[in-house]
């Protein structure tokens, strides 16, 4: 029988999975949760045969098991939970052949002895669905007691553990000793400006593999299906005729638009490999009638692309409707100032201000190439200097 | 920064009303009107386009609906549109209850992280939209039942941090007769602003302290 396995996809191929006897801590931010990450491993190792032991102090077993069905991740008759929640409640722990109900879950002795019953019974895998509960609920030292438990129990078995522990400020010398304790470590991150645009999750430790660490990726919890590996989208919105197909066409070479008339009517589609990051970029139309269309295109954006014209300050306010159409006010942004060249072009501190954006947020100039190359079938290339500029500043700020 | 009116004329002319952006508790004894402040709260800032995430902890937002109706206000346009309801409560007597069209069901108030994300994610939501957004924590108290002190301190502090860095207005409801004065202090100092009320021959009154117009002696509330 093969080793247990993370049941994602990056994860096992940049650490191989997890061998037996290992310990792995995936150490989230309180605001993206790591919750996930558990129901994945689970169910991919019952799904194995292995034989899962799950420690659930922040939720009853029935609520737990409906969140891994939503998420199509569902549990079998492998999975053996030991209950520290439910008596907490006005739930009543009811023990079955798969439920090892905890009768008074603020009891350390309780805890710990049944606990350690259960890890000598020849399970795989021991998932702890919440480490820092322990601490919440008891304290540090018993929270560093039960991981000490768990590793001596590891030394003379075939069990692997993964402990899912959330970081509310418990202090650099409590996180430094939970990685020291662990073999593998996790962390589980957003990304956020205003709001959260995104999670990652970065392996910082693994003693197994010689690989150089961190390795990060771009992650969704989608349900169903669980995590996914997140490829950006961005958004290029901006007034009619502000040169969004432009900007689109001239930093892909494979961009494609639906067009009509030289009027972009539905979206322009472009996939770049720049500076080492891969994304998509979405335009969208920019005529008033197409404002139905700006909230399904604005969807799932990480950051945008406000194409201007610089010589059209009249349009500002509609690049500002644009941005509250499409849903996407908070979101890392550049301004692009386009046709920065032409006589009555503002200059970017101007367009900032009348845009009533924030001192912090960029405004790249961008011009086209040599009028003499314009085809008039095709949307005017601008010149690679401002382009790149613009896509380097965006992508500085989405990392 | 703006500020939000309140729906109460003598509150809103004394304040001007809440500071956006800000974080207030609202203190009182079990007669002194907390919930029927944020409730009339609540309408005034949806009948203004606020959006609202409105976090519960001791009843079922079936039981919330009904009792904003109940003071007249008819919440029914704005359910899952600008009025979103975590409920952190259900699942404390009912393992498998699900989600509806304006609810959240959240798993009970040991999973802090898990109310964390939630909240986070549906202000993330409305914040996309442009407009101003409120949450509301109805209550901290009955947090305070399922996790010890220092665990409910992190997560007020975080949770405050978060509110400021995202432009969030933040209101917390507190019981402080059932909490020790030392965990009373302790999240007066978390919060910037803090409105009393108190009941009185048949009247309310409040006081507001630590924001920019303070009113500290007890004025009637109508």
């Amino acid at each position: 029988m093969s080793d247990p396995f993370f049941g994602v996809g990056k994860l096992d191929g940049d650490l191989d999975g997890f061998p037996p006897q290992k310990t792995v801590v995936i150490n989230a931010s309180p605001d993206v949760g790591n919750e996930v990450f558990g129901y994945q491993i689970s169910h991919a190792n019952l799904s194995n045969d292995k034989k899962v032991l799950l420690f659930l102090n922040r939720m009853s077993p029935a609520a737990y098991l409906a969140e891994m069905k939503e998420y199509n991740l569902p549990a079998n008759d492998n999975l053996k939970i030991i209950d520290a929640y439910s008596n907490i409640t006005g739930i009543k722990s009811q023990p079955t052949k798969n439920i090892v109900a905890v009768d008074n879950p603020y009891n350390k002795e309780e805890i710990s002895k049944k606990l350690s019953a259960e890890l000598d019974a020849g399970y795989d895998l021991v998932i702890f669905d919440s480490l820092s509960l322990f601490s919440d609920i008891f304290d540090i030292d018993f929270m560093f007691s039960i991981i000490d438990l768990v590793n001596s129990k590891i030394k003379d078995s075939k069990l692997s553990s993964v402990m899912l522990f959330t970081d509310w400020g418990y202090g650099e010398d409590v996180v430094s000793r939970l990685y020291k304790s662990a073999n593998a470590t996790i962390e589980v991150k957003g990304i956020e400006k205003r709001v959260i645009f995104g999670q990652y999750f970065a392996v910082v430790k693994c003693d197994w593999i010689e690989k150089s660490m961190p390795r990060t990726a771009l992650f969704k919890a989608v349900k169903p299906g669980g995590i996914k590996i997140y490829i950006p989208k961005i958004l290029v919105t901006g007034p009619t005729d502000a040169g969004k197909s432009s900007f689109i066409h001239s930093a892909s070479k494979t961009a494609v638009s639906v067009d009509k008339l030289g009027g972009t009517i539905a979206l322009d589609h472009g996939h770049i490999d720049f500076d080492g990051y891969s994304a998509d970029l979405f335009g969208t139309p920019g005529q008033e009638r197409f404002d139905p269309l700006l909230e399904l295109l604005g969807g799932e954006a990480i950051g945008v692309l406000l194409v201007v014209d610089s010589t059209k300050p009249d349009q500002f306010p509609r690049a500002l409707e644009m941005l509250r159409k499409t849903e996407t006010f908070g979101l890392p942004i550049v301004v692009v100032a386009n046709k920065a060249d032409l006589n009555g072009a503002l200059e970017t501190d101007d367009i900032r201000k009348r845009l009533h954006l924030e001192d912090s947020v960029p405004v790249i100039k961008t011009v086209a190439e040599d009028p003499s190359s314009i085809d008039p079938n095709q949307p005017t290339k601008l010149k690679s200097e401002g382009v790149d500029s613009a896509l380097r500043s965006l992508f500085s700020q989405l990392t | 920064m703006g500020f939000l009116s309140t729906g109460f004329k003598s509150f809103d002319t004394k304040t001007q009303g809440l500071e956006t952006k800000s974080t207030y508790l609202i203190v009182g004894s079990k007669d002194s009107g907390k919930e029927m402040f944020v409730y009339k709260l609540v309408s005034s800032l949806l009948a203004n386009k606020a959006d609202v995430v409105y976090v519960l902890t001791r009843k079922s937002s079936t039981d919330l609906v009904t009792d904003i109706n109940k003071t007249g206000f008819n919440l029914g346009q704005y359910l899952g549109e600008s009025f979103k309801v975590l409920d952190d409560f259900s699942r404390t007597i009912s393992p498998t209850m699900v989600d509806n069209a304006f609810t959240k069901v959240l798993n009970g108030p040991v999973d802090l992280t898990g109310l964390n994300v939630a909240v986070s994610s549906v202000s993330n939501e409305f914040l996309r939209n442009g407009g101003e957004v409120v949450d509301v924590f109805d209550s901290l108290s009955q947090l305070l039942i399922y996790n010890n002190s220092p665990t409910l301190f992190r997560f007020l502090q975080f949770v405050c941090g978060k509110s400021k860095l995202s432009g969030v207005t933040s209101i917390f409801l507190l019981d402080e007769e059932m909490h020790t004065p030392e965990i009373n202090e302790t999240i007066r100092s978390l919060i910037d602003v803090v409105i009393s009320l108190k009941l009185e021959n048949g009247k309310r009154y409040f006081t507001m302290s630590g924001g920019q117009k303070e009113v500290l002696d007890w004025s009637l509330l109508e």
